[in-house]
């Protein structure tokens, strides 16, 4: 085998690695690191709420099962708060990371996808519907957030977390 | 009449299954497995702590004799400090409490750096072991740069012939009830043919549905004529 097929089967088994690493971890629009710099420009050192439990009672009423763990980390500056949480959406776990100004939502951006569809919960579109959202009576959304055919257990699972975060972020202000 | 009894059973539960909590139940059974054709991978190493022991095998682990999780990566180590001990995989720390509860799971964005490769205890606290340095951490939250001295690395223990076969049963693969009724549903739990199968017997069910009409209605009709 000369040099080229040879590089060209590295290549070929350096995709076929990537593509495989890929499905593992789910799709990855931003790490969340890079998430919690771009909010504050630089990576704060985390925060950690912890959960008692009428939290984890509170939490679990949003989520419709407890919580997986008993410490949330945040990162905060004098005003923002960012939250990035996990939940499933059908199978697999989402990851997004909430911005909260406030006690409202400043923006939202889905991080990690990891289900096999329902990728549109990531567009601007969807997720503008959460800007300024604030929780309203029974630690509801204070709007209706417009469903996606095909997505919908997707959009379920992201508008708990809007929920859990905006809870989140009234419990680390008590 | 048993095979369109499974058929209306698994449909209705298959219609309600989101709302049943399918999605995250699974049936473990090792002649299921076989059938499904996954390869049982069978226990092999322990981690043991003072107070803590964990088996691991085909996405699963058995902690302090409890099962938890379905898709959980093979671990690398196990320490235990003063009131919390940690697992690690090549990928997260588990920080538990320790009665069992976990407290955080710390993927690679809250880690100091990735892949783990071992992980061990000083006076410091935690320390991990990853591809290009050591950090040491007393909570799991805060990581500083540790040296390799006074270490006390956790290790895995071999398991003997017969804790593999009392572990091999317990740590069966899972498959998921949703896809378990879905292949029930559909046929193709019996084989390729199987859905081929569902689809005569279905058609068998709308030619006897329609002749029996026939049947019933046809007299009727001559009937009210006369």
């Amino acid at each position: 085998m000369n040099w080229r097929p040879r590089r060209s089967l590295a290549l070929l088994t350096l995709a076929l690695g990537a593509v495989a690493a890929g499905l593992v971890r789910g799709e990855v629009y931003q790490e969340p690191d890079a998430f919690v710099a771009e909010v504050f420009g630089s990576r704060p050192a985390p925060k950690v709420l912890w959960l008692t439990k009428d939290i984890q009672t509170q939490a679990a009423a949003i989520l419709g099962h407890p919580p997986a763990q008993l410490r949330q980390r945040y990162w905060s500056d004098s005003h923002r708060n960012v939250w990035i949480l996990e939940e499933i959406g059908k199978e697999e776990l989402i990851t997004a990371g909430f911005v909260v100004v406030d006690g409202r939502i400043d923006h939202v951006r889905v991080l990690v996808y990891r289900e096999s569809r329902g990728q549109e919960v990531r567009y601007p579109s969807f997720l503008k519907q959460f800007k300024e959202a604030k929780l309203a009576q029974g630690d509801r959304l204070d709007r209706e957030i417009d469903g996606i055919t095909g997505a919908t257990l997707s959009v379920g699972a992201m508008e708990r977390m809007a929920r859990l975060a905006l809870y989140f972020d009234k419990k680390s202000r008590q | 009449m048993l095979f369109f009894l499974i058929l209306i059973v698994t449909g209705l539960v298959l219609n309600h299954g989101h709302g049943l909590g399918l999605d995250g139940r699974f049936v473990h059974a090792e002649w299921l497995a076989r059938w499904y054709g996954i390869r049982s991978e069978p226990p092999r190493h322990t981690f043991r702590s003072e107070h803590h022991v964990l088996i691991a095998a085909n996405g699963r682990w058995l902690l302090d004799g409890r099962i938890s999780g379905e898709k959980l990566p093979q671990p690398v180590g196990l320490v235990e400090l003063v009131d919390i001990f940690v697992v690690a995989s090549d990928a997260a720390l588990y920080v538990y409490r320790e009665n069992g509860e976990l407290i955080e799971k710390l993927g690679p964005g809250a880690l100091p750096g990735s892949p783990v490769r071992a992980i061990g205890s000083s006076a410091r606290g935690i320390v991990i072991r990853t591809a290009s340095a050591m950090f040491t951490s007393a909570d799991a939250l805060f990581w500083r740069p540790a040296s390799q001295r006074s270490v006390r690395w956790s290790m895995p223990a071999e398991l003997s012939i017969s804790e593999r076969r009392a572990y091999e049963e317990a740590l069966a693969p899972g498959i998921s009830a949703q896809q378990l009724l879905l292949d029930l549903h559909s046929g193709r739990f019996a084989g390729r043919y199987g859905p081929l199968v569902v689809d005569l017997l279905a058609v068998l069910l709308a030619v006897l549905s329609l002749t029996g009409a026939w049947l019933f209605l046809v007299p009727r009709m001559h009937r009210g004529r006369h």
